[in-house]
C-alpha cells in the first residue's frame, strides 16, 4: 500500500501540487486525471522520489523507489544504444537477470537498432517492455497511451488488467479517457494541483460527460470559425 | 549571416556563464590550453601535425553533423549556408591552423583548409541505423554509447604504439598509452539523466563502486593489449608503464567521482582547476577522489536512499 498524506509541492512561490492526500492499494488500478498543468506529472515525481516535497508518503515497500516502475512521457533514450542495450541497463539496476530478450518482446521491437532512432510509439513500448522486466511492484505510468499503434494499445490494457491479477499497485495518466475506464478502478481528478474529486467506477461515465462540458463548454463556438 | 554569428557568440557565452566563468576567461583559457598541448605534443613526437589534424577533426565533425545542418539549410539559401559552415570551420581551424605555421608544417595546413572546407560542403550523418559492434554490450551505457561515439580513435591510438615501437620512441608509446585512457574520460563528461541514477536499487556508495568497476574492467579491454605490448618491447621500462597505468586508472576514477560530485549539473569550474592540479601534482589525488567521493555521495543521495 501507499499512502499519501499532506502532499505539497512548490517551486518556488508557486505551488504545483497542495495538500495531496491519495491511497493506493494492492491488486488496484487507479487513474489520474487533469488537464495540463494540472500536476500529474509533478504527483508521480514526487512519489517515485525524484522530487523533494512536503508531506508524507508511507508504504510497505522501503525503499519505496526500489520497487517502481516508473514510465515517463517522453522516456529519454541515450544515442548509440540500441533496444536490448537499453532494457540490459534498467535490468542490469535491478539486478535483474534475463537471457532471452527477444522471447519477452511483445511489441516486436528492433531491439537491434538504436533506440533514439525509435518512433515515438516504439521508444514508448520499449520503455514499457524494460520496467515490465524489472519485476516492479508497482508502475506508475505517465501518459502510457501516448502516441501508440491501436494495436498496441490493446496490448498495454492487456497488460495493466494482467499487472491487476499479480497484485501489483498501478498508477496511470491518460488523456483517454476509454482507457480508463476499461483498466481503472477508480480515478482521482487534479484540477491546477488540487485533488478535487475521486471517483469509483461506476460514475465513470459521469465524470467523463463532466469534463467534457467543463472543458469545452463553448469555447470553440466563441472563436466564431468560418 | 552576421546575426547567426552575433547568435552563436551570444550562445557560447551563455555556456561559459552556467558553468560559472566568465567567456572571456574561459577563452584565454582554451587558448592557454591549446597552446600548452602544442607544445607538448611537438616536442613528443614527430607525428604531431597529424595528431593537431585530428583533433581538428574531431571538432568539426560535429559540426558538420547532419540533423544540424539540415535545420541550418532550412532557414538559410544554399549559398548562404555554405558560407556559414565555410566560416565556422575555419574560425574552428583557425588557432591550430596558427599552431601549424608556427612550426612550418605547411603540408599539414594545407590538409586542414581541405578538411575544413570539405567538411563544409559535406555534412556528416552520426545517428546511423547501422549499429556498431562493441564488446560492452552487457553493462551500458558509458562504455557502449562512447564506444560508438570514439571507436575510429581506438585503432588510432594503436597505430601510435605500433609507430612508436617501430620509431624506438618510448614516449610516443605512453602517449598512445595515455591516449586510449583519455578517449575513456570522455564518456563520463557529460551527467545522465536522472532516471538512470533513480532506476539503480543500490545506495550512494554501491552505485559509485559498481561504476567505478564497471570503469575499471571495461576500460582495461583496450589498455591491456598497449601495456603488454609496451611492457614486452620496453621492458627496462616497466615501472614507468606501471606508474603510467596506475595515473590513468586513477583519472579514471577521477572523472567518475567528478562527474557525480557536481550532478545533475555539469562538471564546472572547480572540477576544471582541480583536475589541472592534478596532472601537475598526480598524488594529490589521494586526497580528491576521496573528497569527491563523499560529495557524489551528497549529490547522489536524493535519487539512492
Amino acid at each position: 500500500m501507499i499512502k499519501i498524506k499532506n502532499l505539497t509541492k512548490k517551486y518556488g512561490n508557486k505551488t504545483v501540487l497542495n495538500n495531496i492526500n491519495l491511497e493506493f492499494e494492492k491488486g488496484k488500478v487507479y487513474g489520474i486525471v487533469g488537464e495540463n498543468g494540472a500536476g500529474k506529472t509533478t504527483l508521480f515525481r514526487c512519489i517515485s522520489g525524484l522530487e523533494k516535497f512536503e508531506g508524507e508518503i508511507l508504504s510497505d515497500f522501503k525503499p519505496l523507489k526500489n520497487y517502481i516502475g516508473l514510465l515517463l512521457t517522453n522516456p529519454y533514450f541515450f544515442s548509440r544504444i540500441t533496444g536490448r542495450e537499453y532494457l540490459q541497463l534498467l535490468c542490469n539496476a535491478r539486478q535483474v537477470e534475463i537471457q532471452d530478450f527477444e522471447k519477452q518482446n511483445i511489441f516486436d521491437l528492433p531491439l537491434n537498432q538504436y533506440a533514439s532512432t525509435y518512433s515515438t510509439g516504439m521508444k514508448k513500448k520499449l520503455a514499457i517492455m524494460a520496467i515490465l522486466l524489472q519485476k516492479n511492484q508497482i508502475f506508475i505510468l505517465d501518459e502510457p497511451y501516448n502516441g501508440v499503434d491501436i494495436q498496441s494499445n490493446l496490448i498495454i490494457t492487456e497488460l495493466i488488467l494482467e499487472l491487476k491479477k499479480l497484485n501489483k499497485i498501478i498508477i496511470i495518466s491518460s488523456h483517454i479517457f476509454s482507457t480508463l475506464n476499461e483498466t481503472c478502478d477508480k480515478i482521482h481528478l487534479l484540477k491546477k494541483g488540487e485533488l478535487i474529486k475521486t471517483v469509483e467506477k461506476e460514475n465513470f461515465q459521469d465524470l467523463e460527460e463532466e469534463m467534457k462540458r467543463k472543458s469545452i463548454g463553448n469555447k470553440v463556438k466563441e472563436m466564431q470559425l468560418k | 549571416m552576421k546575426k547567426y554569428f552575433s547568435l552563436q557568440i551570444k550562445l557560447s557565452s551563455r555556456k561559459f556563464r552556467e558553468i560559472g566563468i566568465h567567456p572571456i576567461l574561459a577563452i584565454i583559457l582554451l587558448i592557454s590550453a591549446l597552446i600548452a598541448l602544442s607544445i607538448y605534443i611537438f616536442k613528443k613526437t614527430e607525428f604531431a601535425p597529424y595528431i593537431i589534424v585530428l583533433l581538428t577533426l574531431s571538432f568539426t565533425t560535429k559540426l558538420a553533423e547532419i540533423k544540424r545542418n539540415e535545420f541550418l539549410k532550412t532557414i538559410f539559401k544554399s549559398n548562404q549556408h555554405i558560407k556559414i559552415r565555410i566560416i565556422e570551420n575555419l574560425i574552428l581551424a583557425f588557432p591550430f591552423l596558427i599552431i601549424l605555421l608556427f612550426y612550418h608544417s605547411f603540408l599539414a595546413v594545407g590538409l586542414l583548409l581541405i578538411i575544413s572546407i570539405g567538411f563544409a560542403i559535406q555534412n556528416i550523418k552520426t545517428d546511423y541505423h547501422f549499429t556498431i559492434p562493441t564488446p560492452y554490450f552487457k553493462k551500458p551505457f558509458e562504455f557502449t554509447a562512447g564506444f560508438r561515439k570514439t571507436f575510429y580513435l581506438i585503432p588510432l591510438a594503436y597505430i601510435l604504439t605500433v609507430i612508436s615501437i617501430s620509431v624506438d620512441n618510448f614516449n610516443l608509446g605512453i602517449f598512445s598509452f595515455l591516449l586510449i585512457f583519455v578517449i575513456y574520460f570522455s564518456y563520463y563528461f557529460k551527467p545522465e539523466e536522472e532516471y538512470f541514477v533513480w532506476t539503480f536499487n543500490s545506495n550512494t556508495k554501491s552505485f559509485l563502486f559498481y561504476k567505478i568497476k564497471t570503469a575499471l574492467l571495461h576500460s582495461s579491454y583496450f589498455v591491456v593489449p598497449i601495456l603488454l605490448t609496451l611492457s614486452y618491447f620496453y621492458f627496462s621500462e616497466i615501472w614507468n608503464i606501471l606508474l603510467f597505468l596506475i595515473i590513468g586508472y586513477s583519472f579514471l576514477i577521477f572523472f567518475i567521482v567528478a562527474k557525480y560530485s557536481t550532478y545533475p549539473d555539469e562538471i564546472g569550474v572547480v572540477q576544471g582547476i582541480i583536475l589541472a592540479l592534478s596532472i601537475f601534482f598526480p598524488p594529490i589525488l589521494l586526497v580528491i577522489i576521496p573528497m569527491l567521493f563523499s560529495q557524489s555521495q551528497k549529490r547522489l543521495n536524493y535519487l539512492l536512499q
